[in-house]
């Protein structure tokens, strides 16, 4: 783009009371309007570029601040594996326990801090455990039915989930109906 | 809202490629940067810098490419430490190979520079870590790294991942404090360090 090129401007419309909100949100900035602008529309397409809605933006940031708060961290996923299959051989039950534990952690601060808890930890398994394929929540009034599938978990891996998901669960006040864990696979039916 | 409207003016190029967005969604320019424009005063409102905010997104590809995944820092000690208890020798090893596959992820990419770019992602990977300092000059690479949360396992494991980038990128380790909860390294480039050892 050359710089004679990228400096042509253009007229757009907005609703006067939104240019009002995004003109004040500059000045605390400390930038110029047309700064400020600029900068947003580059982050518009950023967003944009890195393949989110904005329903997605909005939802992986909400999990992302709730991760950093809860004690999130990078780990890789091929020595996370290795290290859940080395450590189920002699401590299956105990560490069953700290992911049942840690899933109900996870339950309470979801239930203290979001609308709809049930609908939060979907997003926090969709946009934390990227190997899952498919996370599935089915809400009614008293029921929730929920399924995880993929095709990269390992036996253990898939039942130490099974467990933090059924501990953030029980911290949202829902009681295991039925439940059905294999490799890969993780199906829960839970009640108020 | 109301339906009073005015104008502000923009870069040509940045409004066409948001219109050009707007038309993929099925919306209109006005619509588009409407949404935007909303979306970014709630932000702010919320004490949220959309930039900070979309690098906090790039940082989540980036870590999803690299192979890594979220997991809670204290259950991840855990396991570190029942499988360094179990098999010290493998889970090093394992560790090792962790560092040469990531690493050789970034030598082998297109980038200018791949340490810059590898030392860039680890330290947006590694936000838990209260102090994480890589520096490099031209023939030596220092690293240092801090948290009283490491347990000693998750220390030694840790020093063997670095072990692992480094070499991949050509370096050999000439000097190292390694205790709980502290990695100090320092590593040359490899025929240098044979010829200085």
């Amino acid at each position: 783009m050359s710089e004679a090129k990228a400096k042509r401007k253009r007229l757009v419309y907005v609703p006067e009371d939104l240019l009002a909100d995004v003109t004040e949100a500059a000045r605390k900035n400390s930038e110029s309007l047309s700064m400020f602008v600029e900068e947003t529309l580059k982050q518009a397409l950023n967003v944009n570029h890195l393949g989110y809605s904005r329903e997605q933006a909005t939802e992986t940031l909400q999990v992302m601040h709730a991760h950093r708060i809860l004690g999130g961290a990078f780990v890789p996923l091929d020595v996370l594996n290795y290290l859940t299959t080395k450590a189920y051989e002699t401590e299956k039950e105990k560490l069953l326990d700290v992911w049942y534990e840690s899933g109900k952690w996870h339950g309470k601060y979801i239930k203290e801090k979001f609308e709809d808890p049930v609908q939060a930890l979907k997003s926090f398994l969709q946009a934390t455990r990227w190997d899952l394929s498919e996370v599935e929540v089915r809400q009614d009034e008293s029921t929730v039915k929920l399924r995880c599938v993929s095709t990269v978990l390992t036996t253990e891996a898939t039942e130490l989930l099974s467990k933090f998901v059924e501990g953030a669960m029980h911290s949202i006040d829902y009681k295991t109906e039925k439940s059905d864990t294999l490799k890969g696979m993780i199906v829960f039916e839970f009640k108020r | 809202m109301s339906e009073k409207r005015k104008t502000f003016v923009a870069r040509q190029d940045l409004t066409k490629r948001i219109s050009e967005m707007a038309k993929r969604r099925g919306y209109s320019l006005y619509d588009m940067v409407n949404e935007v424009f909303e979306l970014t005063v709630k932000a702010e409102d919320s004490g949220v810098n959309l930039r900070n905010a979309v690098e906090e997104l790039g940082v989540l590809k980036t870590a999803k490419e690299a192979g890594f995944i979220l997991c809670m820092e204290s259950l991840w000690y855990d396991m570190t430490e029942l499988a360094y208890k179990k098999a010290k020798s493998k889970t090093l090893k394992s560790w090792f190979n962790a560092g040469v596959w990531l690493a050789k992820r970034y030598v082998t990419s297109e980038n200018a520079d791949p340490f810059e770019a590898f030392k860039k992602d680890l330290e947006a990977f590694t936000w838990n870590t209260p102090e994480f300092n890589i520096e490099k000059t031209e023939k030596q690479v220092s690293v240092r790294i801090i948290s009283s949360r490491f347990p000693e396992s998750y220390t030694l494991l840790y020093e063997a991942f670095l072990k692992g980038v480094l070499e991949t990128f050509g370096y050999k380790t000439v000097d190292k404090e390694v205790e709980r909860g502290g990695i100090r390294l320092k590593a040359r480039k490899e025929a240098e360090a044979d010829e200085r050892g």
